[in-house]
């Protein structure tokens, strides 16, 4: 118990010095990148003195530690600003007033864009990942338990197979495969859930060849510990071996690829794969805003997903040093 | 006495004995399968258990004892095949029998112990909760309660210290000594009716091993357990057999009980395996002088801690206190020696001597100059001059790199020479430490451990050192590859005027090189002396515990029942008020609770740790 207090102290205050760091950098690139906000926020046909004017007002033009203080404040109380493109009922105003009738109340707020758009990208990471623990357990373990036999030459296709195939391929021949063909399943857009499985079996295609190699590499050496051989010597079957300390002990390195790269290549793909779909989720959104310049969504957007990947490791380390008391946090 | 010998072999040995055996071997054949054909491992093997003995089994390593052990639960693996003979138990021929049912008795009515308990169990689930599992997969009619409590039970059994407690914890958490304790209560929870015990005591140190000894002998009684005990040592097989049977490249070559074979051995073979026996007492060599040259290494109250995190605590620390102000001198060409069992700091000191790391207090000099202030250029010329050999011949080597290069390397970091200098000096070298020339341009795979670990010493030699420390060097070696790397130092100490510090837990090494000796004990000193003073009338009854430990097949000055210690040595993380080995020690007294007992310096310039007075421990029961 102890032990669990300390290591969420620890690692929760060293996790949010990483995610202010991480802050700082994206918030100070966005702004000494080429191009004026305020140039976005107002359009090309404002005035040089209506901007200056909006910018001060705004404190665009404020030193940056300054505006950075100011957006920590905010983020503090869950507000992540207001977006400078899009309306507060949806569809882009930007450039399309002039410094007077510029309103920052009639934008959208960025945490009402991001909280309407992350159930969907959740939605599909869910369904992706068990689209790819489907695939990726069976074939793994099969790999890991036979190695050298059918099974693991098996994995070592699908895997291989799988990681040579370019996702936006892989997305472009489902649709026509499974949509356009056959109609079996929607494909672009949202308005239920089956929309939401063609993207996932890309993502899964993706996800599932690191997995498969994975695991099968970790159930195969813990085959040949000296521990597996032992047990079935001390009067232990090998089903038992296997169901109770094989896969325990196998686990520990996949928690750990799972923090460390699975979630990152997740984030990714999800950008691709929202995009090809016109999927409406957090990938779709910082795309756009990409496009748009719109720095408040992109900034929001980057923190979180920092926040997220420090939390995630974070669980998964914890999961790792109770599964194995040895390690070290 | 001849007479008597022959029966009790006979009753052992002759299936026509009144007694039904536990376990007849007749025959029993196995070959290896490798690209080059089929190699013998054991031919025509005939043995046969009694119930309620203890057969012991000794050969050197590559004699198939091990392979012998494992036919005997049927749990061969390719490449290696059983090509004829039988195992029969309860009469029934195991070799024949279906899988399932081999496995039904495997574990249950016989039960396998190897040499490796660390590694045996899952790391990851306690080693009470695993004990369990097995328990309750071999007798599936026993109640979870009453499982758990026989678990408890015979853990308690073994002596292992708060069986309820240690029930809970890891096997990371065991010391070696008492995860073998474990493995035996895994063995012995089933009341097998038969138990191969394979080279159990090989990894333990010699205290440990002789509890493990004596607690085998007691539960073989308690059980009612027939025991094979399997071995390389003769000093320990002899502690516990009844009968021997005496394993060659294979072959059984002898067959005697225990008193007979040591008595009156009779096969050529059986009379070299006694006769390479290490010698501690019995030897008529004269110990190397200790040296009244320039003190070369001047050691000053060295501590060094380490602090790990408790996972009982927020944000606590445990200290574990490895080296606790150590002092000693060695003088130009002395050989010094540093003995102790695992956990006692030894390792810690030499990585603190080869400046490896700095002490936390207290002064290292060589020749004169403080090592722990040196830095940058100075500390790289100063390494130049002391070398430290470790254990493992295999991990020190680079794979890739040809054996001349590995040799090379140090000439090439310290920049000594142009390129022709420099191979001929790694070529002088190499002849000198007795490789062949050719194998200059030859990666180092395919070199025995005795070859790996004279590339070492090449490695540091070439350099040409004036101290080197030799952390377990040899240990990794056979007694033969010892002897001729020990000859090896010998010579190159006469020639180059070299000191070594050996750093072992080899009590006859030490004995045989050493001129002044160290034993240390939970970080400390605990008696300095030097050798003939040190083997024959130590001062502190930690040296005598460890001395009366030492397998041998000689009279020893100790006898093993007055100084067996009871368990083991105490978590350096808790070191115990007062003086620290008084919670093992036989002779502790009321003061021995409170204070810590300072180094006695007494007038033949050997010290010891001990409020008792040298001349008050037993007598020793041998005369110089």
């Amino acid at each position: 118990m102890a032990f669990a207090i300390e290591f969420f102290l620890r690692r929760i205050s060293q996790g949010v010095v990483i995610v202010i760091l991480v802050a700082f950098v994206i918030f100070t690139l966005l702004r000494i990148v080429p191009g004026d906000p305020i140039r976005i926020i107002l359009g090309p046909m404002a005035s040089a003195t209506a901007l200056e004017e909006k910018a001060t007002e705004l404190g665009l033009r404020d030193p940056i530690y300054v505006q950075f203080g100011r957006f920590m404040g905010q983020v503090t109380t869950g507000d992540f600003g207001r977006s400078f493109i899009r309306g507060a009922q949806g569809g882009s105003a930007g450039g399309s007033q002039d410094a007077v009738g510029y309103n920052p109340e009639s934008r959208a707020s960025v945490s009402a864009l991001i909280a309407n758009a992350l159930p969907y990208s959740l939605q599909l990471a869910a369904l992706g990942i068990a689209f790819a623990f489907l695939v990726a357990i069976p074939i793994g373990l099969g790999a890991g338990l036979r190695a050298g036999k059918w099974p693991d030459r098996l994995g070592l296709y699908v895997s291989s197979l799988f990681v040579s195939l370019p996702n936006i391929w892989v997305g472009v021949v489902l649709i026509f495969l499974l949509s356009a063909k056959t109609g079996w399943l929607p494909a672009i857009g949202y308005q239920g859930f089956a929309y939401t499985i063609i993207p996932a079996m890309v993502l899964a295609i993706e996800l599932s060849p690191v997995m498969i190699r994975a695991i099968s590499v970790s159930v195969a050496a813990n085959l040949g510990e000296v521990y597996f051989d032992v047990g079935l010597v001390r009067g232990l079957s090998r089903r038992t071996m296997v169901a109770k300390h094989v896969l325990r002990n196998a686990a520990v390195p996949l928690l750990n690829l799972f923090g460390a790269q699975m979630i990152g290549m997740l984030l990714g793909g999800l950008f691709v794969v929202e995009y090809i779909f016109s999927y409406p989720g957090i990938g779709m959104l910082t795309i756009n805003a990409v496009f748009q310049r719109d720095f408040p969504i992109i900034q929001a957007v980057a923190i979180l997903a920092s926040a997220a990947l420090v939390a995630i490791n974070m669980l998964v380390d914890f999961a790792s040093t109770t599964i194995d008391r040895r390690l070290k946090f | 006495m001849s007479a008597s010998l022959a029966t009790k072999t006979a009753s052992a040995n002759n299936p026509q004995a009144s007694v039904a055996p536990v376990m007849e071997v007749r025959g029993l054949s196995v070959v290896v399968s490798t690209a080059a054909g089929e190699r013998s491992i054991l031919s025509d093997i005939d043995l046969t258990v009694a119930p309620r003995s203890v057969l012991g089994i000794i050969g050197e390593s590559g004699s198939g004892k091990t392979v012998l052990s494992r036919a005997m639960v049927n749990w061969l693996k390719p490449p290696l095949a059983i090509t004829r003979g039988s195992v029969r138990y309860d009469g029934r021929d195991l070799l024949t029998l279906p899988a399932a049912t081999m496995a039904g008795l495997r574990g249950r009515e016989i039960a396998y112990i190897g040499a490796n308990p660390t590694s045996a169990l899952d790391p990851t689930v306690p080693v009470g909760h695993q004990i369990l599992e097995k328990l309750r997969a071999v007798a599936p009619e026993l109640s979870p309660q009453a499982a758990r409590q026989r678990v408890i039970d015979t853990l308690d059994a073994v002596r292992i210290p708060s069986p309820k407690q240690r029930f809970d914890e890891y096997p990371f958490q065991f010391s070696g000594g008492m995860m073998q304790r474990a493995m035996i209560v895994d063995a012995l929870v089933s009341n097998p009716k038969l138990l191969i015990a394979d080279n159990i005591t090989q990894p333990l140190d010699v205290t440990v091993a002789a509890q493990i000894l004596r607690l085998l002998r007691d539960l073989q009684k308690d059980f009612d357990t027939s025991i094979v005990f399997v071995s390389s040592s003769l000093g320990i097989v002899s502690e516990i057999a009844d009968d021997m049977i005496v394993l060659d490249r294979g072959h059984i070559v002898e067959r005697q009980s225990v008193t007979g074979l040591l008595a009156t051995p009779e096969h050529v073979y059986t009379k070299e395996l006694i006769a390479k026996v290490p010698k501690i007492w019995a030897t008529a060599e004269a110990p190397p002088e200790p040296s009244s040259d320039t003190v070369v290494l001047d050691v000053r109250d060295v501590d060094k801690t380490y602090r790990v995190r408790d996972r009982k605590a927020i944000f606590a620390e445990r200290q574990v206190r490895a080296v606790r102000g150590v002092s000693f001198t060695v003088r130009r060409g002395e050989n010094f020696g540093i003995i102790g069992e695992s956990g006692c700091g030894k390792s810690t000191l030499s990585r603190l001597l080869s400046c490896l790391e700095q002490p936390d207090a207290g002064e290292i000099q060589f020749e004169g100059r403080d090592i722990a202030t040196l830095k940058g250029r100075d500390l790289l010329g100063l390494r130049r001059r002391f070398q430290l050999l470790l254990q493992d011949p295999y991990n020190a080597i680079a794979a890739h790199a040809s054996i001349g290069r590995t040799i090379a390397e140090p000439l090439l970091i310290h920049g000594l020479g142009n390129r022709r200098e420099i191979e001929q000096k790694v070529k002088d070298v190499m002849a000198e430490v007795g490789l062949a020339p050719t194998l200059y341009n030859q990666l180092p795979i395919g070199l025995s451990a005795g070859q790996r670990q004279r590339v070492n010493i090449a490695r540091a030699l070439v350099l040409e050192p004036e101290l080197l420390i030799l952390d377990e060097t040899l240990s990794s070696l056979d007694q033969v590859e010892q002897a001729k790397l020990l000859d090896l130092f010998e010579t190159l100490q006469v020639k180059r005027g070299i000191t070594y510090v050996y750093i072992s837990h080899d009590l006859a090494m030490v004995r045989r090189v050493c001129a002044r000796i160290a034993v240390m004990y939970l970080g400390r000193i605990v008696e300095l002396a030097d050798n003939d003073t040190m083997y024959w009338r130590s001062a502190h009854p930690y040296t005598r515990a460890l001395l009366s430990a030492v397998p041998t097949v000689e009279a020893k000055p100790y006898r093993t029942g007055t100084y067996l210690l009871e368990g083991e040595p105490p978590d350096p993380i808790d070191i115990p008020p007062g003086c620290s080995f008084r919670t093992r020690c036989p002779f502790a007294f009321d003061r021995c609770a409170t204070d810590d007992p300072s180094q006695t310096i007494y007038a033949d310039g050997n010290a010891s740790a001990c409020h008792l007075p040298r001349n008050s421990l037993p007598a020793p029961e041998l005369a110089h």
